[in-house]
């Protein structure tokens, strides 16, 4: 219960204000075990963190400490870490920036893999669909509604029936292990055409038609008309299609073969098969993951806005 | 848009059969017409066909043949679909294992974010804080975060888990060994994840909802209970449905928690006993693992139905509910 209604509430039926008063307290204890939950929500991301700059004996102290005793930035890089061959010294391994020595920049190497991937399959599939999303809405191309029965009733459809095939197909294109094999199957996304049209049919073609009858051509009608106009829609769109690039995993599992085209997912992955011979790890895994997870917590905050609108906007539409 | 729609003679729209095309001319003239139309429908077209319904066809065959991906496919018809369900035993479990966690984590989550949402959806400071706290997890969904949840239930009593079990008098579990709680892990992980998600959506429906109908609502003496079941509840329910369908549909294609937290070494999928075992990581494990391309095919086509005719009660049942108000 809201503390807005409850008090429109009370001023409409003239409830004495301690008996206002006493509602609020009761809403106000009915929320505490949602402040709980608050804290359970948030404890994985202190976890994380902590466990990022605690030290390899720290990481398995009985009871665990909750907050870093003398910071460290080990699990980063560890000048005390032995190299490949040396004896290895069971309170140093080797940080997040050692690793995949095999692969230049290493760890960098897959975070600039799977940024450079994810604006790439981004901006992309955006530009086909918005496309798409026009001609279907906007022109009067007969078959418009086959097509867009068809690209509807492919959402039904989960992506995993395509993965065999879609796996021999690259394979038989001479695409796997490749930034193509990877890029190329998923720019097609059903979801961000139907989107884009639930939206634009929200948009009156008044200012398409005067443009037509101004000799503009289709293709400038696009782009200097209706992209503009969707940008509130194409915001939105882009964010989920970023954060799930982003997290991309079962995909390149499959088809990325290469320690150089590992995106970060596959690096996080590797690091947690690691962890199985040494715990100690746990904290170059954690380091890992926290700078994994930041830019999209970063992102997130910057365009929080967008998020929101973008999700409500989702559920609303569809 | 508050911007009204003409609906002008040229007014164009994909769905409505009756926005027949202005002029049809000859073939070469529509061609000239509509060329552009179609050449911007094209690279999404192509890419459409090429990489999804291509595959769907080429999938459903496989489904039908044995297959391992060197030797050429043999049609055995459906074969591996009565191997499938007469005699799988695995795939049995992965499908019980799977109903099981989509029915908790579903209505687990749909609950906990339609509360917080209650509680939570005014534009003051302090909801705004909260709301975004809860969402928190949505956007940082990914592998490193699994990787955290496996920190959380190591085995040793230096665990998060077991440190919090113990400080509440229990004893040191050995979370990711024992095959009772390998589903409620993966529960707990999907509600912590997709709650603040479901809030989003449901604050945004709620606000919708127009006041007056609660200020008429007090006046004629209707309580708050009965307030949420008779005006928030029904009116919410478009957005109820969609995020229903859409958990559910993601539920079931559950695969990095259950591929990451109990990896031990490459060629095992499924946690102890195969209690964690789901319909996915079963597919890739066939796939991936064993090569046997045309039974995973066979496994991908039986998730599609389950999830097609699951949908389908979803959409027939949220109906009926209409059908009553």
């Amino acid at each position: 219960m809201s503390v807005k209604t409850l008090a429109s509430a009370g001023t409409v039926t003239k409830r004495p204000p301690s008996l206002t008063r006493r509602l609020n307290l009761a809403a106000e204890l009915a929320r505490i075990p949602l402040y709980l939950w608050a804290l359970v929500v948030l404890i994985p991301f202190w976890w994380m963190i902590i466990a990022a700059f605690k030290t390899v004996p720290e990481l398995m102290k009985n009871p665990p400490t909750f907050y870093p005793q003398n910071p460290s930035l080990d699990s980063f890089y560890d000048p005390n870490a032995a190299g490949i061959g040396d004896d290895p010294t069971p309170d140093s391994v080797p940080g997040v920036f050692q690793r995949w020595e095999d692969v230049a920049g290493g760890f960098l190497r897959f975070a600039a893999n799977t940024f450079g991937i994810t604006v790439v399959v981004t901006v992309l599939s955006l530009l086909i669909a918005s496309l798409a999303a026009y001609m279907l809405t906007k022109t009067a191309a007969p078959g418009r509604r086959i097509v867009f029965v068809t690209i509807i009733s492919s959402m039904m459809i989960p992506w995993q029936v395509s993965l065999i095939p879609n796996y021999l197909l690259t394979s038989d294109l001479h695409m796997t292990d490749s930034y193509l094999g990877y890029i190329i199957p998923g720019l097609a996304k059903a979801f961000v055409v139907f989107f884009l049209v639930q939206y634009l049919r929200s948009i009156p073609d008044d200012l398409v038609h005067a443009a037509r009858v101004d000799g503009a051509s289709e293709w400038r009608i696009w782009w200097q008309i209706i992209l503009p106009l969707l940008r509130p829609a194409l915001a939105a769109m882009a964010i989920f299609v970023a954060l799930g690039e982003w997290n991309n995993f079962l995909w390149p599992l499959i088809i990325i073969r290469t320690d150089e085209l590992m995106n970060l997912p596959m690096a996080l992955s590797s690091l947690n098969n690691a962890i199985v011979s040494s715990p100690g790890s746990m904290g170059v895994a954690m380091a890992a993951s926290l700078l994994a997870t930041l830019p999209t917590v970063v992102f997130f905050f910057l365009f929080q806005k967008h998020f929101i609108k973008g999700i409500a906007l989702s559920g609303i539409k569809a | 848009m508050t911007v009204k729609q003409t609906a002008g003679p040229e007014r164009a729209e994909a769905p409505e059969p009756q926005a027949a095309p202005r002029r049809t001319g000859r073939p070469t003239h529509r061609l000239q017409r509509y060329g552009p139309a179609y050449a911007m429908l094209l690279p999404f077209a192509v890419l459409f066909i090429v990489f999804l319904v291509y595959p769907l066809i080429r999938s459903f065959y496989y489904s039908l043949t044995d297959f391992n991906g060197i030797k050429a496919p043999e049609f055995v018809g459906f074969q591996n679909f009565t191997e499938l369900f007469l005699h799988d035993d695995r795939f049995h479990k992965a499908i019980w294992n799977t109903v099981k966690y989509v029915l908790a984590s579903v209505v687990l989550t749909i609950a906990l974010g339609l509360v917080l949402a209650i509680a939570f959806k005014s534009t003051s400071l302090r909801d705004r804080v909260m709301r975004t706290i809860f969402f928190l997890p949505s956007v940082s969904a990914g592998v490193g975060v699994i990787l955290v949840w496996r920190w959380i239930f190591m085995v040793d009593s230096w665990g998060l888990g077991n440190t919090v079990v113990r400080f509440f008098g229990g004893e040191n579990k050995a979370w990711l060994a024992d095959p009772a709680v390998s589903i409620p892990v993966l529960v707990t992980m999907a509600v912590w994840g997709g709650a603040g998600y479901a809030m989003v959506l449901f604050v945004a429906g709620i606000n919708a909802i127009p006041d007056e109908l609660y200020e008429q609502a007090s006046i004629d003496g209707a309580s708050k209970a009965r307030q949420f079941w008779h005006i928030t509840l029904p009116l919410l329910r478009p957005v109820l449905v969609f995020v229903i369908i859409t958990s559910t549909i993601g539920a079931f294609q559950i695969f990095e928690p259950v591929y990451l937290l109990w990896r031990r070494s490459a060629s095992i999928v499924g946690g102890p006993l195969d209690s964690a075992l789901t319909i996915v990581p079963y597919l890739y494990d066939m796939g991936f693992n064993r090569f046997q391309l045309g039974y995973a095919s066979a496994i991908a086509w039986v998730l599609f139905l389950i999830i097609f005719l699951v949908t389908l009660v979803q959409l027939r049942v949220t109906k009926t509910f209409k059908e009553f108000e």
